[in-house]
């Protein structure tokens, strides 16, 4: 690996493949993790606190905090750049032309649900990352699941999330070179599972604003930007 | 036994003069067209009809007309190469319309493939990616000895699947993003999987990807619509393996610059004429 390799990753086609591709799996494997996370919200106050206080208390997280955001700016860089040449590249005048069975809503809808999952990320950090967090982030969360404009940002967020992963995740391992006939049929259900799984990002919120946890906190969270 | 009822067809079809003048739709009744007609010998008797009526032929590109050589590629009711699937446009037979029918028929309408007349485009930037690579470097002479060279039966096979590409420029048609990638992995894919290929192997991944970014085709996006119209049924898992090729050349060969075209061209040891 030298200077020509790294060269070689940004300025050719293929390269910012991979960088979409990698950094595709890196976040969607950070999206399994911070789900398993959340799911902590339904053992209660005291165990989802005590995880949080356990992840504060890491002297490694704001490390791995600007890993992740780098890891965001690649896939959303080498994204947009990926997607203006295709713009610019596309095949354009055709009178008509029908897909033909290869494309699927996810897939065609790519750039859109991006867009959508970088709004969400956005109020995300904006009302849950780079706010007060002296009420306790088990009451933070909670309260903030009984405004409907937060379940509705989420939900979008999610359903957004669902649709750009079962496209993403399979053509991610296309890109990385992983294609086997006995093994593609499973990685591709594999995508799509783990898609579908992002629907608890959504669920979450749902069950707090159904008021279907009673031990949750209530009264409205008052958003206080630092 | 012919029972066969001849039918009139409406073909509204894209006519431009050259490549800098502007192109427009224009209609034209095709009459007494046999269902056993091929599309291509129904545009043959439209294009004796305009000659018959003084006007210009419909400029078309066509040569086997069996479907293995690439050169006829129509856009036709907006299917890249007609309704039938994994077929050629040549292939493609009147039985499969109607009396009556309007047929909507368009050049292939790629930015790399640049419009020359009518319904025939320029495909050499293909040519251009197989002379960065798409070769072996060998002293040709006596045919081999058929059994010198050993090759697994399955890589055998799936070489020749690669090599079943006829070039015709369908999968970048078909392209969302005009992407030539299912070519190019074809064409990379018959060498690396023989041992005759192995020589280059790196080099070879290197040029023809950097040729191919020279050409004005956009980035895959995995949309899977070049294997659905490939009339050879090329596979995406030829562009897989040009993924691994391109890693591996990267992560594993030797630093050498990338082969272009024109080392082919430049021969340092001839001086030049000035």
């Amino acid at each position: 690996m030298n200077i020509t390799f790294i060269k070689r990753i940004i300025f050719t086609s293929i390269g910012r493949k991979f960088v979409m591709a990698a950094s595709g799996l890196l976040l969607g494997g950070f999206m399994l993790f911070h789900l398993a996370e959340n799911l902590l919200l339904f053992k209660g106050e005291v165990a989802y606190n005590t995880w949080v206080d356990l992840l504060l208390s890491n002297p490694l997280l704001p490390l791995l905090e600007l890993g992740l955001a780098a890891v965001f700016l690649a896939h959303i860089a080498a994204g947009t750049w990926v997607r203006i040449e295709d713009w610019l590249k596309a095949p354009s005048g055709y009178e008509a032309r029908n897909w033909q069975g290869g494309r699927t809503i996810g897939s065609a809808t790519m750039s859109y649900t991006a867009f959508l999952i970088l709004v969400y990320l956005a109020y995300h950090m904006l009302t849950f990352r780079f706010v007060d967090h002296s009420i306790g982030f088990y009451q933070m969360v909670t309260s903030a699941f009984r405004s409907r404009l937060f379940v509705a940002v989420y939900v979008g967020g999610a359903a957004a999330l669902v649709l750009h992963l079962t496209h993403g995740l399979q053509s991610a391992f296309q890109t990385l070179g992983v294609n086997h006939p006995k093994y593609t049929p499973f990685i591709k259900a594999g995508g799509w599972l783990v898609a579908v799984t992002m629907i608890g990002f959504a669920l979450i919120p749902v069950y707090y604003l159904l008021n279907l946890d009673l031990t949750a906190a209530t009264g409205t969270y008052q958003v206080t930007i630092q | 036994m012919n029972n066969t009822k001849h039918f009139n067809v409406t073909i509204r079809v894209w006519r431009q003069e050259g490549p800098e003048e502007p192109g427009r739709m224009m209609a034209y009744k095709v009459n007494d067209v046999s269902p056993d007609m091929s599309f291509l010998e129904m545009l043959d008797l439209l294009n004796e009809d305009l000659i018959k009526k003084g006007g210009k032929p419909v400029t078309v590109e066509s040569d086997c007309r069996e479907g293995i050589c690439g050169s006829c590629g129509l856009v036709v009711n907006g299917d890249v190469h007609g309704p039938d699937e994994h077929s050629t446009v040549c292939q493609l037979h009147m039985r499969r319309f109607k009396d009556g029918d309007v047929i909507t028929v368009e050049p292939w309408r790629v930015k790399s493939f640049p419009l020359l007349k009518d319904l025939a485009v320029d495909r050499s930037a293909l040519d251009r990616i197989m002379a960065a690579g798409g070769y072996i470097s060998v002293n040709t002479g006596a045919a081999p000895d058929a059994n010198s060279i050993p090759v697994n039966k399955d890589d055998a096979e799936e070489a020749m699947d690669s090599a079943a590409c006829i070039g015709c420029g369908a999968c970048v048609a078909a392209c969302p993003n005009g992407a030539a990638m299912l070519f190019t992995g074809a064409k990379l894919s018959q060498f690396a999987l023989l041992p005759q290929g192995q020589p280059e192997r790196q080099r070879r991944v290197l040029g023809m990807l950097e040729a191919m970014d020279k050409e004005a085709f956009g980035n895959c996006s995995n949309e899977y619509e070049c294997e659905a119209v490939c009339p050879k049924e090329v596979k995406i898992s030829n562009i897989a393996r040009l993924n691994r090729e391109f890693l591996l050349a990267n992560l594993f060969g030797k630093a050498e610059p990338a082969a272009t075209s024109s080392h082919l061209i430049s021969t340092p040891d001839v001086p030049e004429d000035e």
